[in-house]
């Protein structure tokens, strides 16, 4: 562990330069270039209040709120995976040719999409204030949960970055693991509306610690309980030792398989 | 420092591939194989007990037929494999020029390709923008140097990525076949550029087909055949050597 925080340091400069590039191709060649980073989610919160707000009413108040809260730290996560599960087998070529540090690239896959989610909270906090819904003070506290959130993703994204190396099916496996564990996690619903006798199986759920404190301060405007902060932290920070631990442990063999 | 006499030492250095037939590639392949037989697959050895070394300041030849083993052991001096056995020392900074342009992204811009593979490289940031006003005059690339690469004729993106790899000004310096990168006229400046490396005292791993510049550069020549050294000495005996191995007649050098 101590060798990721190190190797991430001395490689920021190339994880950071990896992510530029990540971004700059996807939004090169349009005409609102860097725009759309804002615009995209911008329109799908739109939408989504649209429809929800008007013609499926759910007894939940504010209910785009209430879904966006989640929504966007979920987005992050499954398209962190989605780019990192390639990203040792989609740079093959260059490990097979520079020495370089491998973990570079499923980090740099994450770090630009968190731009991506930074970036989609200003169209959140503008809805926010134009639904006229309270931007409350406990926003201040979200570094928490994203910080929590980025280890998590960080180790699911070596995790799966690295069998993707030996197995290929394992890029179209998590699309649907992701389709699955978004219904299961309770992003669109929230956890009272699971029958009870089925509620300790979604508590067995990692994402749900994870989440949740997004959830508490953006909509409710409360502060996690200091139990749940810890259960997040612990989530995140078993996700990363065990991803990171099958990642250092294969690394060296990558260069044969890609 | 052990030893900072040599650049680059191998001692009984094995560098052994699995080759699976028919590796499983994905997970109903493996599942079709539990009910076969296993996967078949042998061992190949690319290098088998190679020992060398390469005292600093001089130019290393390698040469032999295709698959004899030459890039495995400019791949293995790199760093890039982990030898399976025996033991590999390298003192001092490499730049592999070998299949240049691989860190090249066809939609970024030659600006942001010298950045992105500088630091692929091992550059810093800095070093980078110290060095970028020469490497864009080397690569003689102009106005195009802010177009993306993918406009480039192949000529300019080799050149590009020539320019970016010596400007890591290494201590060793790895050459696989790529004195045909560009024009004649560029191709005579990288020649140069390599002669000038050569008399500044870096150490270089030059392998390369073409017996004249082998001739023209190195101090000394590996000749490898199925994965062993066979020959080390001097130029003209080794390449003498290589050229009875090849079946061939020792052609007229021509200079």
């Amino acid at each position: 562990m101590g060798e990721l925080l190190r190797d991430t340091y001395r490689y920021r400069e190339l994880i950071w330069a990896l992510a530029q590039k990540e971004l700059r191709v996807r939004y090169k060649r349009s005409v609102l270039g860097f725009l759309w980073a804002l615009l995209n989610p911008a329109l799908m919160m739109l939408v989504l209040t649209l429809v929800f707000g008007i013609i499926m009413r759910f007894s939940i108040d504010h209910y785009a709120v209430f879904l966006l809260s989640m929504l966007l730290p979920w987005t992050f996560f499954a398209q962190s995976l989605a780019y990192s599960v390639e990203s040792i087998v989609g740079n093959g070529d260059l490990l097979k040719k520079v020495k370089i540090a491998r973990l570079v690239f499923p980090v740099a896959s994450v770090v630009s999409n968190i731009i991506n989610f930074l970036l989609s909270l200003f169209p959140l906090m503008a809805l926010i204030l134009l639904m006229r819904f309270p931007l409350h003070w406990t926003w201040i506290y979200l570094p928490i949960p994203m910080l929590a959130l980025f280890l998590f993703t960080l180790g699911a994204a070596f995790f799966f970055a690295t069998i993707n190396v030996f197995y290929r099916d394992v890029s179209h496996i998590v699309q649907i693991i992701l389709s699955a564990w978004f219904y299961f996690s309770p992003i669109i619903y929230s956890l009272d509306l699971v029958p009870a006798r089925y509620r300790w199986a979604f508590r067995l759920n990692p994402m749900l610690y994870v989440l949740n404190g997004f959830r508490l301060t953006i909509y409710y405007g409360k502060l996690p309980s200091p139990q749940s902060v810890a259960m997040s932290l612990a989530c995140a920070t078993a996700a990363l030792l065990v991803g990171y631990g099958i990642f250092r442990h294969y690394e060296s063999s990558f260069v044969y398989y890609v | 420092m052990i030893d900072s006499a040599y650049s680059i030492e191998f001692r009984d250095v094995v560098q052994r591939f699995r080759l699976i037939h028919d590796r499983p590639d994905t997970l109903r392949e493996k599942f079709a194989n539990l009910w076969r037989q296993r996967t078949t697959y042998h061992d190949f050895e690319a290098l088998k007990h190679v020992s060398f070394q390469v005292p600093r300041g001089q130019t290393v030849g390698i040469v032999g037929r295709n698959g004899s083993g030459k890039s495995t052991i400019l791949k293995v001096t790199a760093g890039v494999y982990t030898p399976s056995g025996g033991c590999v020392r390298v003192n001092g900074t490499i730049a592999p020029l070998i299949e240049l342009g691989a860190g090249f992204h066809h939609e970024l811009t030659g600006r942001e390709n010298i950045l992105l593979n500088g630091l692929l490289l091992g550059l810093s940031k800095r070093q980078i923008q110290e060095r970028e006003a020469e490497i864009i005059d080397f690569a003689e690339l102009g106005d195009f140097i802010d177009s993306p690469i993918k406009q480039y004729s192949s000529g300019m993106y080799m050149r590009l990525a020539f320019s970016v790899a010596v400007a890591v000004d290494p201590d060793i310096l790895l050459i696989d076949e790529i004195l045909s990168v560009g024009d004649g006229g560029f191709r005579k400046k990288c020649f140069d550029l390599i002669s000038d490396f050569r008399l500044s005292g870096k150490t270089i791993l030059f392998v390369s087909h073409d017996m004249n510049s082998v001739r023209e550069l190195c101090h000394r020549v590996l000749l490898l055949n199925n994965g062993e050294v066979i020959e080390d000495g001097q130029p003209v005996d080794v390449l003498a050597e290589y050229e009875r191995l090849l079946g061939h007649r020792v052609p007229q050098s021509v200079s």
